[in-house]
């Protein structure tokens, strides 16, 4: 068993190499001759095949084999393959009263890097997806500003431009499991989620230029959609309404915000706020607001409807918290998941994504015994702030019950909490930043459950 | 923001802020954040404030920027009955999955949140609102929503002024006059309730052996809550 492998079978209980033939044993001794005598084979008993069924029936062409494929151009904006038509977008039709306002679902159960393909980036409209002109699209920058000025979409394409991969996520990510366990699939626990490539024009860019007064402590963005959605955004020395400061952690997010105009190199969908929104990384996605008209300096929060009716947290105290806008550390295995059944016992690879609103992720632990042991898995390059980490952890299935889970702590040092630490200081009726540690089971039967561990 | 706030900033001030924000904490933005920004020059126009004031259309929860206008209860009764009623209930009690404006007097909201039950529908502008001002914005800029946007000021300070006295806010009477003097002082009953978060509130260990005792409690879905898995499409 290798160091960083983590498995179900108690060490010591495997019959590996027990079936051994001559040739099996010449092989081996060949392969530590090859490697120089070093200990490769001693460590590995069993090979691939062993234990496997064998096929027997000559291999056939496939049809492909025999014609002629499609010319260039034929789809001019290329489709995933036809075999793949259930990697979509999907929503809940109980969740919201209408597809307007409303909010879809990412795949990442099909999924496997850290790009969110543009087609399946979540969605989440206040007032539906609108196709803005661009020729006609306008950016005010203004408040206290020294000169207000205004852009145009092609303004914003040649001032000096910034690009860096982040994850996207709507703070309601979880929502539905914050009473019980009630969603089947990867898809709907985790898919208010999404990670891109972002380009556009630094918001400091724009703050120079117009020359932001240093009094401003927030500034807010507006869409020209039907909701002419407005978010406030803390600077350094934010206060709200009552004059409370607003936490130090919050206030430095917007050096990394943005004016987007492209996802994943090309221009912005549609979806995703089209043609220019606003973007500031690790903050609740609903704040980075889309189809972006308006920015506006100021020295209070706005307390939009947003801000005191819906992104809010009603706690177990009875009082409603305000401005709660960093999406902590979180993680989740996207394979195995609820949306596959494990094919036998035997050798997978534990796979899952990891991500923080404060930074670059340090380690991401994975445990298959309900969180009593852990083992640190392997991060995939490139580890980037405010990004989706993929990791990686070989895992041995002995085809007995096992509870999967991963942990995640970012670079602040922040460790994502379990689901019993969550609800300890938020309650059970909140609804957003529900960042807990997702548990899998895996049955005997090889059906992978969505499931909850209550007391630890 | 006061016009007075900008007027003689200048670069050479920012600079002196910039020293000054080390000991006084008075000031905003870091300066520094902007050191390393670009100059640019010859892109983009300057704008008049005259030329921004169509879309200048935020109101603050303390009702800076609202506009001249007013509303009455029951010019608001009418509009709401025509274009508000059939998603937000008659009695602003909610329809068709829409949002209600009545929710569970501040009160029980509170006990209700105590004692852990559900809070999400009793939430209503009676318990779960801050500022009058701010419901005027929505209005205005979202409602209703199927038409945004198309209320005139005075309708929308109607309809304000009506879902507020259906929702029994204090001091809003059948009588009572919306505009932009009278609602910053309406004092919403579950303002006292806001705090501003502050930082994190969960402090887990990167324990990695034997991290309890005994055996995980594991809780499944409920039978009663039925299939709302997306298909084994594969």
């Amino acid at each position: 068993m290798s160091e960083n492998m983590i498995n179900t079978v108690p060490e010591g209980t495997k019959k590996a190499g027990e079936a051994s033939s001559d040739r099996r044993k010449f092989l081996r001794k060949s392969v530590a001759l090859a490697a120089g005598g070093a200990a490769i084979a001693a460590t590995s008993a069993a090979y691939a095949g062993d234990g496997l069924k064998t096929w027997t029936t000559p291999l056939q062409n496939e049809p492909t084999r025999h014609m002629l494929g499609r010319g260039v151009v034929s789809v001019p904006y290329g489709l995933p393959s036809k075999y793949e038509s259930g990697v979509v977008r999907r929503n809940v039709g109980w969740l919201t009263a209408d597809t307007i306002a409303s909010i879809s679902f990412t795949p990442w159960q099909d999924l496997h890097g850290i790009i969110t393909p543009n087609g399946l980036h979540f969605e989440r409209y206040h007032a539906g997806a609108v196709d803005v002109d661009p020729s006609k699209h306008h950016l005010v920058v203004h408040g206290m500003v020294k000169q207000p000025m205004i852009f145009t979409v092609d303004d914003l394409k040649r001032l000096p431009s910034h690009t860096a991969i982040h994850f996207l996520e709507c703070p309601a990510n979880g929502a539905m499991e914050w009473r019980g366990v009630q969603m089947d699939s990867l898809q709907f626990t985790h898919g208010m989620m999404s990670c891109s490539e972002w380009t556009g024009v630094k918001l400091t860019t724009l703050m120079e230029m117009v020359g932001v007064d240093p009094k401003a402590t927030w500034f807010y963005g507006e869409g020209t959609d039907g909701s002419a959605l407005q978010r406030s955004v803390p600077m350094e020395g934010a206060v709200d309404q009552h004059g409370r400061p607003i936490p130090a952690e919050y206030t430095s997010h917007y050096r990394d915000a943005m004016v987007c105009y492209a996802q994943n190199g090309e221009p912005l969908r549609p979806e995703n706020g089209y043609p220019i929104r606003l973007f500031i990384p690790g903050f609740e996605a609903n704040i980075s607001t889309k189809y972006l008209r308006r920015l506006m300096f100021v020295d209070k929060p706005l307390v939009t409807y947003q801000e005191t009716k819906h992104y809010i947290e009603v706690l177990p105290n009875g009082m409603i918290r305000q401005f709660d806008l960093v999406n902590e550390a979180n993680s989740v295995i996207n394979y195995p998941c609820p949306d596959f059944k494990m094919n036998g016992k035997g050798t997978y690879e534990i796979r899952g994504i990891a991500w923080s609103g404060y930074g670059k992720i340090a380690h991401v632990d994975v445990s298959v015994d309900g969180g009593k042991n852990w083992k640190q898995a392997n991060l995939v390059e490139p580890v980037l702030n405010k990004c989706l980490t993929k990791f990686t952890l070989p895992f041995e299935w002995d085809g007995e019950e096992a509870l999967i889970m991963s942990r995640a702590t970012d670079e602040s040092g922040y460790v994502q909490p379990t689901l019993k630490q969550l609800r300890e200081v938020r309650g059970f009726n909140s609804i957003y930043h529900k960042n807990s540690i997702q548990v899998w089971k895996i049955e005997k039967t090889g059906e992978v459950k969505n499931v909850q561990i209550e007391n630890v | 923001m006061s016009k007075s706030k900008m007027s003689n900033w200048s670069l050479g001030l920012a600079a002196a802020a910039v020293a000054l924000s080390l000991s006084a904490n008075a000031f905003a933005f870091d300066n520094a954040a902007l050191k390393s920004a670009p100059k640019v020059l010859g892109v983009g126009m300057n704008i008049t404030d005259a030329a921004i004031k169509p879309w200048d259309i935020s109101y603050f929860y303390d009702g800076t920027n609202l506009p001249e206008g007013k509303g009455t209860v029951s010019a608001g009764e009418k509009i709401y009955n025509e274009q508000c009623a059939m998603c937000h209930g008659d009695f602003g009690e909610g329809a068709h999955g829409y949002p209600k404006m009545v929710g569970d007097p501040v009160d029980e909201f509170e006990a209700s949140a105590k004692a852990g039950v559900d809070a999400v529908s009793n939430r209503g502008l009676n318990n779960n609102w801050g500022n009058a001002p701010t419901l005027m914005d929505m209005i205005h800029r979202h409602m209703p929503f199927y038409a945004p946007g198309t209320l005139t000021t005075d309708e929308s300070y109607s309809v304000t002024c009506y879902v507020m006295n259906l929702a029994s806010i204090p001091g809003v009477g059948s009588d009572f006059v919306c505009d932009k003097t009278s609602l910053p002082k309406i004092k919403m009953p579950g303002e006292p309730l806001y705090v501003t978060n502050s930082g994190p509130d969960t402090a887990n260990q990167r324990c990695m052996k034997d991290c309890y005792k005994g055996a995980p409690f594991v809780v499944e879905k409920a039978a009663s809550i039925g299939d709302v898995s997306v298909g084994k499409v594969k």
